[in-house]
C-alpha cells in the first residue's frame, strides 16, 4: 500500500459503492437474533476490513458529506447539517479515524486476515478509536466531564462489541466467498507479465490465488 | 433520492447556500458558547421558532425535527440530570436541541444539489494540499447513483430468503450483499475507466 | 472509414492464468465479430482495445495509439458498452450521465447541453432526460449507456455482449444503433451467431488463443459444429 494513494476508476467505484452500502445498511431496522442493533456501524467497520484504510476512510467521508448535503443516510433516517452540531458528532469523526486504524491493522499485509488480527483491529479501530473521538466531543458539548460521558457511553458498549464480533465473522466469511473483494486495485501497470488496470471480467482473482 | 429538503419560497430558501451556512453557522456558534441564563435561553428559543416560521416550516415542521432527535435529547437529558443540578441540565439540553434545530433548518431549505455545489466550492481552495474537489464531487454523485442499485440487491436477497423460508441473519444476508456489492464495484470501476475517468 | 487495430504477439497473464497467448492479428474491417466460449479470452481481447487490460507481452495499436502509453487518448476515441446496463451509469440523472461523457473533452458548456438534448432524442430518451437513471428499465439503461458512448463521436465502439440481458425488442434497438453508420468501427463480442454472421470478419478465441479469423460464414459454421 502506498502512503499517498491516487485513486483510479476501480477505487472510485469501490469507495462510492461502499458508501452506498453503509447507507443502505443504516435503513435496515435491525439484524441479529433479537438484539436490536443497527447494521450501520457494521458497515463502517467492514469498510476498514474490506477496503483498507484509505479507500475505507474515503467511503466514510463521502457518506458524511452526503449527510451534510441533506440526505438522511444515517441509521434511522437521520441526516442533514443538524447531525454535525449534535453531541454525537465526535463519533462521526471517529468513524473516519477508526476505519483507518482498522484498515492499517487488518490489512497490514496482503495475506488472508486472521481471526486474531481482525479482532484486534476491529476492537481498537471500531470501538476504542471511535469512542476516543466521540467521548471528548460529547463531553465538550454537554458540559459533563470525560469520566461522566464515558460512563454514559457504556450503554452502547455491549451492542458495539456484538457488532465487532459480527464484523470479524463477516470479514472472514467474505474472504472465503469472494477474496477478490479485498483486491488491491489501481496499481499502475508494472513491468511484470500481464499488468492490469482493472481486473478483467473473465479472469480469476488477480491478487490472490484462490485457496 | 429522498432528501430532507422541503420546497418553498421563503427568504431562507432564496438565500444562497454558502451565505446561509455562514449565517446560521454564526448563530449556532453564538448560542453554543454564550453562558445562558433561562432568559437568554428563552430568547434563543424564540429566535429558533421565528426562524422556522420565516422558513415556512411552521410549528409542525419544528415538531417534526424535534421528534427525530428526541431519543438523543432524552438520552442527553437523563445523564445531565444524573450528574448536574437540574437548572444547568435543562439549559444544556435545551441549548443542544436549539442548535440542532437551527442546523436542520439549513437542510430543510437548501436543495441537496445546491449543498453539493457549495461543498465542492468550499473544497476547491484545498487543491493546494492535494484535495481534488472535482474528484470528491464525482464520488458524491456516483454514490447517489448507486444507492438504488444496492437497495435493489438488498431487496432481492431478502426476497430470496423469503422464497426459501429462511430468516435473514447477519451472515446469510450481509455476506451475499457484500459479494454482490463488490462484484458490482468491479464492473462499475471498469466502466469508469472506459468512460475516461483519469487517475 | 475504419481504422487499423493491430496485435503483435500479445500475451496477458492474471497470476497463474493465461488470459491471452500469442495473439497476432491486423484488422481494418468496419464490423468485427468476436466469438468463443466463456473464459476463451474474448473479453480480455476486447478490454485491451480500450486500455482496460494492458499487454504483458507484445504490442497493441488501436488506430495508431499505444494503450500502454496513451490510455486516456485511446479512451477518447474508443467507447465501450458492457453487458450489465446498471454498472455503466455514473451520474444520478439520464441527461447528467450523457453529459458526463463530454467532460474534459474541451466542449463548451452550452454545446454540451445542446448535444445531450439531440443525442437523447436520437435514442428516444428525451422524455426521461431529468429522470433518475435507476428508474429506467434494463433496455432503456442499455440505450442510455450506448447514447453516452455515441455522444463522444467515437472512432471505435467495443461492445461486450451488449444484448445479453435484454428482451427481443430492446435487443433490436441496440443492434440497430451499433450497426448504424454512426459507429465507424465496431468490435462486437457475442454469443449470438446470427449476429456474428452479420459482421465483415469474425475472430474465434479458444483457451486464450486466437484460433482463427476470417470469413464470418465459415468460422461461425465451424464453431456451431464444434459445439452442436
Amino acid at each position: 500500500m502506498t502512503a499517498r494513494p491516487s485513486f483510479g476508476g476501480a477505487d472510485l467505484a469501490r469507495i462510492a459503492v461502499f458508501a452506498a452500502l453503509i447507507a443502505v445498511l443504516g435503513t435496515l431496522p435491525a439484524i441479529g437474533g433479537g438484539v436490536p442493533i443497527t447494521a450501520q456501524t457494521l458497515g463502517v467497520m467492514l469498510a476498514g476490513t474490506v477496503l483498507g484504510p484509505w479507500r475505507g476512510a474515503a467511503a466514510i467521508l463521502v457518506l458524511e458529506l452526503l449527510v451534510l448535503a441533506g440526505l438522511p443516510l444515517l441509521a434511522g433516517g437521520r441526516g442533514g447539517a443538524g447531525v454535525f452540531v449534535s453531541p454525537s458528532v465526535g463519533y462521526l469523526i471517529g468513524w473516519i479515524a477508526g476505519v483507518i486504524v482498522i484498515g492499517l491493522i487488518v490489512r497490514a499485509d496482503r495475506r488472508r486476515p486472521t481471526i486474531l488480527r481482525t479482532s484486534v483491529g476491529v476492537v481498537l479501530g471500531g470501538i476504542v478509536t471511535i469512542y476516543a473521538f466521540g467521548i471528548p466531543f460529547q463531553a465538550g458539548i454537554t458540559g459533563l466531564t470525560l469520566g461522566q460521558t464515558a460512563l454514559s457511553s457504556l450503554v452502547f458498549l455491549p451492542g458495539d462489541l456484538i457488532k465487532a464480533a459480527i464484523t470479524v465473522a463477516l470479514t472472514l466469511a467474505l474472504w472465503r466467498a469472494y477474496p477478490r473483494a479485498f483486491g488491491q486495485s489501481s496499481r499502475r501497470p508494472s513491468a511484470t507479465v500481464g499488468s492490469v488496470n482493472t481486473s478483467a471480467a473473465d479472469a480469476p482473482a488477480t491478487t490472490e490465488p484462490r485457496g | 433520492m429522498i432528501s430532507l429538503y422541503r420546497p418553498g419560497n421563503s427568504p431562507l430558501h432564496r438565500l444562497p447556500a454558502g451565505r446561509k451556512l455562514l449565517l446560521i453557522g454564526a448563530l449556532i456558534l453564538a448560542i453554543s458558547i454564550y453562558p445562558h441564563t433561562l432568559w437568554t435561553l428563552g430568547a434563543s428559543a424564540a429566535i429558533v421558532v421565528a426562524a422556522f416560521l420565516i422558513a415556512g416550516q411552521g410549528l409542525r415542521g419544528l415538531w417534526r425535527q424535534t421528534r427525530v432527535v428526541l431519543p438523543l435529547i432524552v438520552f442527553t437529558a437523563v445523564f445531565q440530570l444524573i450528574f448536574l443540578p437540574w437548572m444547568s441540565a435543562t439549559i444544556t439540553t435545551v441549548r443542544i436541541l436549539l442548535v440542532i434545530l437551527l442546523a436542520a433548518l439549513i437542510s430543510l431549505t437548501t436543495q441537496t444539489s445546491a449543498m453539493l455545489d457549495a461543498i465542492e466550492r468550499a473544497l476547491t481552495p484545498l487543491s493546494r494540499i492535494g484535495v481534488r474537489a472535482d474528484r470528491i464531487a464525482l464520488l458524491l454523485a456516483l454514490t447517489i447513483t448507486v444507492i438504488p442499485v444496492i437497495i435493489s440487491f438488498a431487496r432481492d436477497i431478502i426476497t430470496a430468503h423469503r422464497a426459501r423460508g429462511v430468516r435473514p441473519g447477519p451472515r446469510t444476508f450481509v455476506v451475499p450483499l457484500l459479494v454482490q456489492t463488490m462484484r458490482f464495484a468491479d464492473e462499475l470501476g471498469e466502466a469508469l475507466n472506459a468512460r475516461g475517468v483519469r487517475s | 472509414m475504419a481504422g487499423t487495430i493491430d496485435f503483435d504477439r500479445v500475451g496477458v497473464r492474471f497470476g497463474e492464468f493465461d488470459a491471452l497467448r500469442d495473439v497476432s492479428v491486423t484488422l481494418t474491417q468496419a464490423r468485427i465479430g468476436v466469438i468463443g466460449l466463456n473464459g476463451s479470452g474474448k473479453s480480455t481481447f476486447a478490454r485491451m482495445l480500450n486500455a482496460l487490460v494492458l499487454p504483458g507481452e507484445g504490442e497493441v495499436r488501436v488506430h495508431g495509439l499505444d494503450p500502454s502509453a496513451d490510455a486516456a487518448k485511446v479512451r477518447q476515441i474508443a467507447g465501450f458498452v458492457f453487458a450489465n446496463p446498471d454498472a455503466q451509469i455514473i451520474m444520478p440523472t439520464v441527461a447528467e450521465d450523457v453529459a458526463f461523457s463530454l467532460r474534459g473533452r474541451g466542449v463548451p458548456k452550452p454545446e454540451i447541453a445542446d448535444r445531450v438534448a439531440r443525442e437523447l432524442e436520437v435514442f428516444g430518451l428525451s422524455a426521461l432526460a431529468d429522470a433518475p437513471a435507476h428508474e429506467l428499465s434494463g433496455g432503456q439503461k442499455q440505450l442510455l449507456a450506448l447514447c453516452a458512448v455515441l455522444i463522444t463521436r467515437p472512432e471505435l465502439v467495443i461492445a461486450d455482449e451488449p444484448t445479453a440481458l435484454l428482451d427481443a425488442r430492446n435487443r433490436r434497438l441496440i443492434i440497430d444503433h451499433l450497426f448504424s453508420e454512426r459507429v465507424p468501427q465496431l468490435v462486437l463480442i457475442t454469443h449470438d451467431l446470427d449476429l456474428a454472421s452479420r459482421c465483415d470478419v469474425v475472430l474465434r478465441f479458444e483457451n486464450g488463443r486466437l484460433l482463427e479469423h476470417g470469413d464470418p460464414a465459415d468460422i461461425v459454421a465451424r464453431y456451431a459444429e464444434a459445439y452442436a
